[in-house]
C-alpha cells in the first residue's frame, strides 16, 4: 500500500519530535495555569470584604479605597486572563497533539512492519486458561473480601435507624393506643384508670416537649398536636385516627328529647349536611352546604352559640356550578377535621380549606371537581402536620397529603380504583404508622410521609361506603355485595377469615382485640370474634342504621335512622343498657366529650349530658 | 405573531396581578417620563429538537457505513476516516451528550421509575447500535462511538496483554455496568456520565479530575490499545453479549484461512482466536469434570455475591443525596461519631431546615431508598457472582478451532487485521 | 467426521439464532415498554428561582467554567431603584460604581442612569459567573427581579446535570423545551396557594 508513496521519514520524525516536545511544554504550562485558575474563586471575596468593612468604619481613608480598587481589579484580571489562557492553551495543545498523532501514524504506516510470528507454544492455550481461572477466582475473592471489610467497618443499620426516626412518636404515642385496646375485656372503670395512666405517662413526655417549646413568654402551639391532645378531643370522623373508638368519661346513658331530659341544648344548623360534628376543647365544628353555598360552623359546645361561620367561597379553581349529587349524600357529606390549630373542610365540589380557630381562612384550594354520581363523601383525616384526603373518583383516583400549614400537596399517590365513599384511617401497627383506605377493588396501606404504597389486597367490589376498622394487627373491611374480610396486615397481607352473611353498605364496623361489630343499614347488628370470625350474637333492629357506631370505653353507642340510640356493652352477649329516643332522623355519627354526646340530627344539633 | 405578543402582554399583566395580590413588590415599577423603553429580559433558547433527530439519523447512517466498510468493503482506511468524522461530530460538535454509553442509565431509570419521562433520542441511541451489533458485530465500536474513536487514534505502540490479564480486567465492565444500573434505577446518580473520561476533551472544559482521568486513559491507550473500551465501557458489555450471536461478522480473511500466522499479532486488542492444537484436546475429560464442578459452584457463587451485595448496600446507598442528608441530620448532634462538619455539609442542613419539610418525611424517604438498595444489592451481587461463575465456566471449556478468527465478543471490527491477510478474495 | 461436524455447526447456528432472537425480543420489549413513557419533545435543565437559596454552588459545580447558570434580569419586576440591593454591598453609603461598593465580584452588572430617581441594571453575560450574590441581595432588599437561570445558549445539556446533584435546595429539574425558563413571579406555580 505504501510502496508507491515514498514517505519522508526523517521529516516526519522531526515533526513528531517537535510537536511532541511542544505539546509537552504546553501541557505543563496548561496544568500550572489550570491549577491557578481553579484556585481563584471569584465569588470568594474575603480579603476585599474585610477591607471594605474597614473602609466603612473609616470612610475618609482614600488610600484604603484605592487599595481595594486595585485588589479588585487584580483579582478580576487574574481570573479572566487565566480563563483566556487556559482556553487558548487547550486549543493549542489540541493542535499539537493532533500533529503528533498524525506524524506518528504516518511513521508507523510507512515503516515496513515484519509481521511477528511467534513459535506456537504447545501449552499456551491451556496454561493461559489455567492462570486466567486462577486470577478470576482471586479477583472475585478479593472483591468479596473488600466489600465485606467496608460493609462491616461502616455498618450502621441506617435503614432501621431512619425508619425509626421517621416515626418519632411511635414509641410513646401509638404504643399507648395499643395498650388501651388491650383493656377491652376489663370494665369501664379499669379502662378509664388505665388510659388516664398511659395518658399521664405520655403527658410527662409531651409536657416537657411543650415546655421546651414555650420557653418564650407566649404560649406557642407546637406544629401539630401530641397524642395526649388528640386523645383528649374528638378531632376527626369516628374519633381520634378515625377508628371509631374513644375513651371519654361520664357519658350519659339516658335522655329524652320530648321531655328535655338530659338535653343541655338544642339548635338548628343553617345549611344541611350529613357530616358529623368534631370537637376540640370547647369548640365544636361541622359544615353545611347547598348547591350554591358552603359553610363551616364553629359552635361553643357548652352553650350551643355560634362562635363563627366561615364561608367557603372565592376559591380559585372552584367550579362555577356544584356537581350533581343525590339527596342522600348532599353537598357536605365529608366530616371536617381539626388539630386544634385549624379546622379543615372539604365539599362536594372539591373545595378544601383551612380555617384557624378564630374563623380566619388560612388557605383554600380546589382539588379538581370530583366525578362521583352520589357526591364526594370521604372525610378528612389528619396525621401530624398532614391533611390526608382520599380522593377516589372516576377520573383520577388518588390519595393525597396536604400540608396543614399551606395546603400545598406534600404527596399524591395515584390509585387504580373505582369511586370510594369510605374514609381513611391512621394506624400505628407497632412498627410504623400507616394510612389505610378501602375501595373497589382493594384495601391498601400507605406510608404517611412519602405516600408510598406499603401493601394492598384485592378483596372489595361494589360501591364501597364503610370505612375500615383496625385492632391488633388485623384490619377489617366490609361492603355490601362484597364480603366481610379480616386482613392480617404485613408486607404480604393475608386474609384471616371472611364471611358474607351480613354486609354493610353505609355504617363502618368497630373492632377491638376480641370483638368485631358489624352494623348493617337494614338493621342487623352482628358481633364476631375478631380473631376467628366466630359469631357471638346477632340482633335485628326495626329501623336500620346509617350512623356509624362509636365505642366509648367498652360501651357501644349506635343510633338508628329514626334517632333511637342503642347503648350496649361490647361483650359475648347482647345486653342493652338503654334505648333513649331523640325523635328526629339521624344519619350522622355522634361526637363525644367528657360527659357529653353531640348528635347531629336532620335539622338540629343536640348536646346531651347532665345539666 | 401579533397574537403571541398580545398573549405575552396578557400573561405579564396577569402574573403581575398575581404577584400584586400575593404581596406586591416592595418597589413599584416606575413609569418613565423620559420615554425610556424597558429592555426585554434575555432568555436565549436552547438547541432545537430537530438536531436531536439529525443526531439519530447520523447515527444510523454512520453505523450503516461502518458495517459496510468492515464487512463488505474491508477497508481499514475507510473506518479510520469514519472515526475521524465521529470524533468531530459526535465528539466535538455534539460535545459527547447523548451518547449510547450513557443511555444505559436513562433506560434503567425509565424502567424502574415510571415518573421519569425518557427522551426518544435516548431510546434510539440505546437500541440502534444493539440492533446493528445483532446483525453485523460491534461495528459501533469500530468508528461510530466517539470515545472509542478518540482512543483508537492514540493506538501508536500497542503491546499485547497476557490473556489472563485481559480476562480478569474484562470483568470490570460488568461490575461497572451493574453499579451504573443500580445507581440509575434508584435515581441516585448517573455515574457513567460523571466519570466519562473524554467528555472534558470534547468540550474543552471540565474539572481537573476529569481531565486527569481522560489524560491517563489517552496516555495508556498509546501502549494498551483502547483501555476504556476493553476494561471499563459498560455499554460494551451489552454489545459484547449481543455480538457473540451476531448474524454476520467481520472476517480476517476474505475467503479461506491458510493458517499463515501473519495476522496472529496484528490485533492490538487481543481479539483474535488462534487455532487450537489437537493435542490440547486430550485433556477433555478433566475439563468436563471441571465443568460439572463449576456448574455446581455457579449457584453458590451467585448466592455469595448476592449476600455480599446485600451486606454492602449501606455503603452503596450513601452515595444518594437524600440518604447522605438524612445521615448528616441524624448524626449531627452525635459527638461520639467524628463526622467532619465542614461548611459544605451545613449548607445542606440549613437549607433543609429552612425548607420546612418535616424531618420524618426525609427519614422515611431515606429509609425507603436504603431498602431499595438492599434489594438492589442482592440483585447486583447475584449478577456479579453469575458473571464470575460463567466466566470461570467459559475458561474451562475447550473450543476446537481450525482457523484464525476474530473473537466475536471482543472484536471491535476495526479492520486492522485484514491488511495482514495475504489471501486474495475469490471472484 | 464430516457429517458430525456439519451437525455440530448446524447446532451452533441454531443456538446462535435462538439466542439472537431472544436478544432481539428483549431489546424490542424494552423499547416497547419505554415507548409508552417517552416524551416526544426535548427537555432541558432549569432551576426554579422560587426554590433557590443562593448557596453559590451554581458557580462552582457546573462542568463548564464559568458556569452555564447566569443571573438573568427580569426587567418587568425591577423597581429601577437608586439603592439597588443586588448592585451595592449592604452598607454602602455613596452610591457610585466604585469597586468597593459593588456586590458583584466580577463587575458583571452595569448601572445606567435613566431619569431621576431611576437606574437601570444590566447583566453582562460574559462576565457573570452565576455566584448568585446579587440575586441574594435583590431578593433580600428589593423586588427579586434578579434571578439565577440556566442560560441555554451556554448549557451543554448533560444527561445528568452536575449542579442538580450538588444543589442543596433541589431546585434543578428538567423542563420542556417549549418553556425553558422559569422566572419567579411569572410562573403558574404560585397560584396553587
Amino acid at each position: 500500500m505504501n510502496k508507491q508513496k515514498k514517505v519522508n521519514i526523517k521529516l516526519w520524525e522531526k515533526v513528531a519530535y517537535i510537536s511532541g516536545f511542544f505539546s509537552l511544554v504546553i501541557c505543563f504550562l496548561l496544568i500550572v495555569n489550570y491549577v491557578q485558575y481553579k484556585r481563584i474563586e471569584p465569588a470568594n471575596t474575603k480579603i476585599i470584604d474585610i477591607l471594605v468593612e474597614r473602609l466603612n468604619k473609616n470612610p475618609e481613608d482614600i488610600e484604603l479605597r484605592k487599595q481595594i480598587q486595585e485588589l479588585d481589579l487584580l483579582a478580576r484580571k487574574a481570573y479572566f486572563t487565566n480563563q483566556w489562557q487556559v482556553r487558548t492553551g487547550a486549543y493549542i495543545l489540541a493542535i499539537g497533539v493532533l500533529i503528533l498523532v498524525i506524524s506518528i501514524q504516518i511513521l508507523n504506516s510507512s515503516k515496513k512492519k515484519e509481521p511477528e510470528i511467534l513459535l506456537f507454544d504447545k501449552n499456551d492455550y491451556l496454561n493461559s486458561h489455567k492462570s486466567a481461572r486462577k486470577w478470576v477466582s482471586m479477583g472475585g475473592a478479593f472483591i468479596v473480601l473488600l466489600a465485606m471489610f467496608f460493609a462491616f467497618l461502616t455498618h450502621n443499620e441506617l435503614g432501621v435507624k431512619f425508619a425509626m426516626a421517621a416515626n418519632p412518636n411511635s414509641d410513646s404515642i401509638f404504643n399507648a393506643q395499643n395498650n388501651n385496646s388491650e383493656n377491652d375485656k376489663s370494665n369501664t372503670n379499669v379502662l378509664e384508670n388505665d388510659s388516664s395512666k398511659t395518658n399521664t405517662e405520655n403527658a410527662s413526655v409531651n409536657d416537657t416537649i411543650i415546655q421546651s417549646d414555650t420557653t418564650s413568654q407566649e404560649q406557642k402551639l407546637s406544629e401539630f398536636p401530641s397524642y395526649k391532645e388528640i386523645m383528649a378531643n374528638f378531632p376527626t370522623f369516628r374519633g381520634p385516627w378515625g377508628n371509631g373508638i374513644t375513651y371519654k368519661k361520664n357519658i350519659p346513658v339516658s335522655w329524652n328529647a320530648s321531655s328535655g331530659k338530659n338535653i343541655v341544648w338544642k339548635r338548628t344548623i343553617p345549611l344541611k349536611g350529613y357530616n358529623s360534628p368534631v370537637i376540640w376543647g370547647d369548640k365544636l365544628f361541622l359544615s353545611g352546604a347547598s348547591s350554591t353555598k358552603r359553610q363551616v360552623y364553629c359552635i361553643d359546645r357548652n352553650t350551643g352559640k355560634t362562635l363563627w361561620t366561615a364561608d367557603a367561597n372565592k376559591i380559585t379553581g372552584s367550579p362555577a356550578n356544584s356537581p350533581k349529587v343525590t339527596d342522600d349524600t348532599g353537598y357536605a357529606a365529608p366530616t371536617v377535621a381539626t388539630d386544634g390549630r385549624a379546622v379543615y373542610a372539604i365539599f362536594a365540589n372539591g373545595d378544601v380549606l383551612a380555617i384557624d380557630m378564630e374563623g380566619k381562612r388560612i388557605w383554600a384550594r380546589n382539588l379538581g371537581t370530583p366525578v362521583n354520581h352520589y357526591g364526594h363523601s370521604s372525610s378528612l383525616m389528619l396525621f401530624q402536620n398532614m391533611l390526608i384526603v382520599q380522593y377516589d373518583h372516576k377520573t383520577a383516583s388518588k390519595l393525597m397529603s396536604l400540608s396543614t400549614k399551606t395546603g400545598k400537596t406534600l404527596w399524591s399517590t395515584p390509585r387504580k380504583v373505582k369511586i370510594s365513599w369510605a374514609s381513611p384511617i391512621v394506624v400505628y401497627t407497632g412498627k410504623q404508622t400507616e394510612i389505610m383506605v378501602s375501595s373497589d377493588p382493594f384495601v391498601a396501606s400507605y406510608n404517611p410521609f412519602s405516600g408510598k404504597e406499603l401493601w394492598k389486597l384485592d378483596c372489595m367490589t361494589g360501591e364501597v361506603g364503610p370505612s375500615l376498622a383496625y385492632a391488633d394487627g388485623v384490619v377489617f373491611a366490609v361492603n355490601e355485595y362484597a364480603s366481610l374480610v379480616a386482613i392480617q396486615i404485613g408486607e404480604k397481607p393475608k386474609i384471616l377469615w371472611q364471611n358474607d352473611e351480613y354486609l354493610s353498605d353505609v355504617p363502618s364496623p368497630i373492632a377491638t382485640k376480641k370483638y368485631l361489630l358489624i352494623v348493617t343499614s337494614y338493621g342487623v347488628v352482628v358481633c364476631y370474634d375478631s380473631k376467628t370470625g366466630e359469631k357471638y350474637w346477632e340482633q335485628e333492629f326495626a329501623n336500620g342504621f346509617y350512623s356509624t357506631p362509636i365505642l366509648v370505653g367498652n360501651t357501644v353507642y349506635l343510633i338508628d335512622k329514626m334517632g333511637g340510640t342503642f347503648i350496649f356493652k361490647l361483650s359475648d352477649k347482647y345486653k342493652q343498657i338503654s334505648n333513649p329516643q331523640l325523635g328526629e332522623n339521624v344519619v350522622s355519627t355522634p361526637a363525644f366529650a367528657d360527659g357529653r354526646i353531640y348528635i347531629r340530627a336532620d335539622k338540629n344539633l343536640y348536646c346531651i349530658g347532665s345539666k | 405573531m401579533k397574537k403571541k405578543i398580545i398573549f405575552l402582554i396578557l400573561l405579564i399583566l396577569l402574573s403581575l396581578q398575581v404577584y400584586n395580590a400575593l404581596s406586591g413588590p416592595r418597589f413599584p415599577k416606575p413609569e418613565f417620563e423620559s420615554g425610556h423603553s424597558q429592555p426585554t429580559t434575555q432568555s436565549p433558547s436552547p438547541r432545537g429538537i430537530i438536531f436531536e433527530y439529525i443526531d439519530v439519523l447520523l447515527l444510523i447512517i454512520s453505523l450503516s457505513i461502518a458495517s459496510w466498510l468492515a464487512l463488505k468493503k474491508r477497508s481499514r482506511k475507510g473506518i479510520f476516516w469514519l472515526s475521524i468524522f465521529s470524533i468531530i461530530y459526535f465528539g466535538f460538535i455534539r460535545e459527547g451528550c447523548v451518547c449510547s454509553v450513557g443511555s444505559v442509565q436513562n433506560i434503567a431509570l425509565a424502567l424502574f421509575n415510571p415518573n421519569y419521562k425518557i427522551p426518544l433520542t435516548a431510546i434510539a441511541f440505546f437500541i440502534i447500535p444493539l440492533i446493528y451489533t445483532m446483525f453485523f458485530g460491534r461495528t459501533f465500536c469500530a468508528g461510530v462511538c466517539p470515545l472509542g474513536a478518540l482512543q483508537d487514534l492514540f493506538v501508536l505502540k500497542p503491546y499485547n496483554l497476557k490473556s489472563w490479564v485481559q480476562t480478569l480486567l474484562g470483568i470490570i465492565p460488568f461490575l461497572y455496568l451493574g453499579l451504573a444500573i443500580l445507581y440509575a434505577a434508584t435515581a441516585t446518580d448517573f455515574i457513567i456520565c460523571r466519570y466519562d473520561p473524554f467528555i472534558g476533551f470534547f468540550r474543552f472544559n471540565a474539572s481537573f479530575m476529569m481531565f486527569a482521568i481522560g489524560g491517563i486513559f489517552l496516555l495508556t491507550s498509546v501502549f494498551i490499545a483502547r483501555p476504556y473500551c476493553r476494561f471499563f465501557c459498560p455499554y460494551g458489555v451489552l454489545l459484547n453479549l449481543v455480538s457473540r450471536v451476531s448474524k454476520r461478522h467481520m472476517t480476517i480473511t476474505p475467503s479461506k484461512c491458510i493458517q499463515c500466522k501473519l495476522c496472529e499479532n496484528s490485533c492490538p486488542f487481543g481479539a483474535i482466536n488462534k487455532p487450537t492444537q489437537i493435542k490440547e484436546l486430550d485433556n477433555q475429560k478433566t475439563a468436563t469434570k471441571r465443568l460439572i464442578k463449576l456448574s455446581l459452584i455457579i449457584p453458590l457463587l451467585a448466592f455469595v455475591g448476592g449476600w455480599t451485595g446485600s451486606q454492602f448496600h449501606e455503603n452503596m446507598a450513601k452515595v444518594n443525596n437524600k440518604v447522605r442528608l438524612a445521615s448528616q441530620l441524624y448524626f449531627q448532634n452525635d459527638t461520639t461519631l467524628n463526622i467532619n462538619k465542614n461548611s459544605i455539609d451545613s449548607v445542606e442542613i440549613t437549607t433543609f431546615e429552612t425548607s420546612g419539610k418535616p424531618k420524618e418525611q426525609l427519614y422515611a424517604e431515606a429509609a425507603s431508598i436504603i431498602d431499595d438498595f438492599y434489594y438492589g444489592g442482592w440483585i447486583y451481587g447475584t449478577f456479579i457472582g453469575l458473571v464470575f461463575g460463567l466466566s470461570l465456566a467459559g475458561l474451562s471449556v475447550l473450543k476446537y478451532r481450525n482457523d484464525y478468527t476474530p473473537n466475536k465478543a471482543t472484536c471491535f471490527s476495526c479492520a486492522r487485521c485484514m491488511d495482514y491477510c495475504p489471501v486474495e478474495p475469490d471472484e | 467426521m464430516n457429517k458430525s461436524e456439519k451437525r455440530k455447526i448446524n447446532r451452533r447456528d441454531f443456538v446462535n439464532s435462538t439466542l439472537r432472537l431472544s436478544f432481539g425480543i428483549a431489546i424490542g420489549s424494552i423499547g416497547g415498554i419505554l415507548l409508552s413513557n417517552t416524551i416526544k419533545s426535548k427537555t432541558v435543565w432549569q432551576l426554579d428561582p422560587a426554590k433557590c437559596v443562593q448557596c453559590g454552588r451554581c458557580a462552582t459545580s457546573c462542568v463548564l467554567s464559568p458556569s452555564a447558570v447566569k443571573c438573568i434580569h427580569v426587567y418587568d419586576m425591577c423597581g429601577y431603584c437608586d439603592l439597588c440591593g443586588g448592585y451595592f454591598k449592604p452598607e454602602t453609603k455613596d452610591l457610585t460604581t466604585a469597586a468597593e461598593n459593588q456586590l458583584c465580584p466580577t463587575n458583571a452588572i452595569s448601572r445606567t442612569f435613566i431619569e431621576d430617581p431611576f437606574f437601570e441594571y444590566h447583566i453582562i453575560e460574559e462576565l457573570c459567573i452565576g455566584c448568585g450574590k446579587c440575586v441574594e441581595g435583590c431578593g433580600a432588599f428589593g423586588n427579586g427581579s434578579l434571578q439565577l437561570q440556566v442560560s441555554h445558549n451556554i448549557c451543554v445539556d448533560c444527561n445528568q446535570c452536575s449542579i442538580a446533584r450538588d444543589c442543596p435546595a433541589d431546585a434543578f429539574s428538567r423542563m420542556a423545551i417549549e418553556e425553558p425558563y422559569t422566572f419567579k413571579g411569572f410562573s403558574s406555580d404560585d397560584d396553587e396557594v
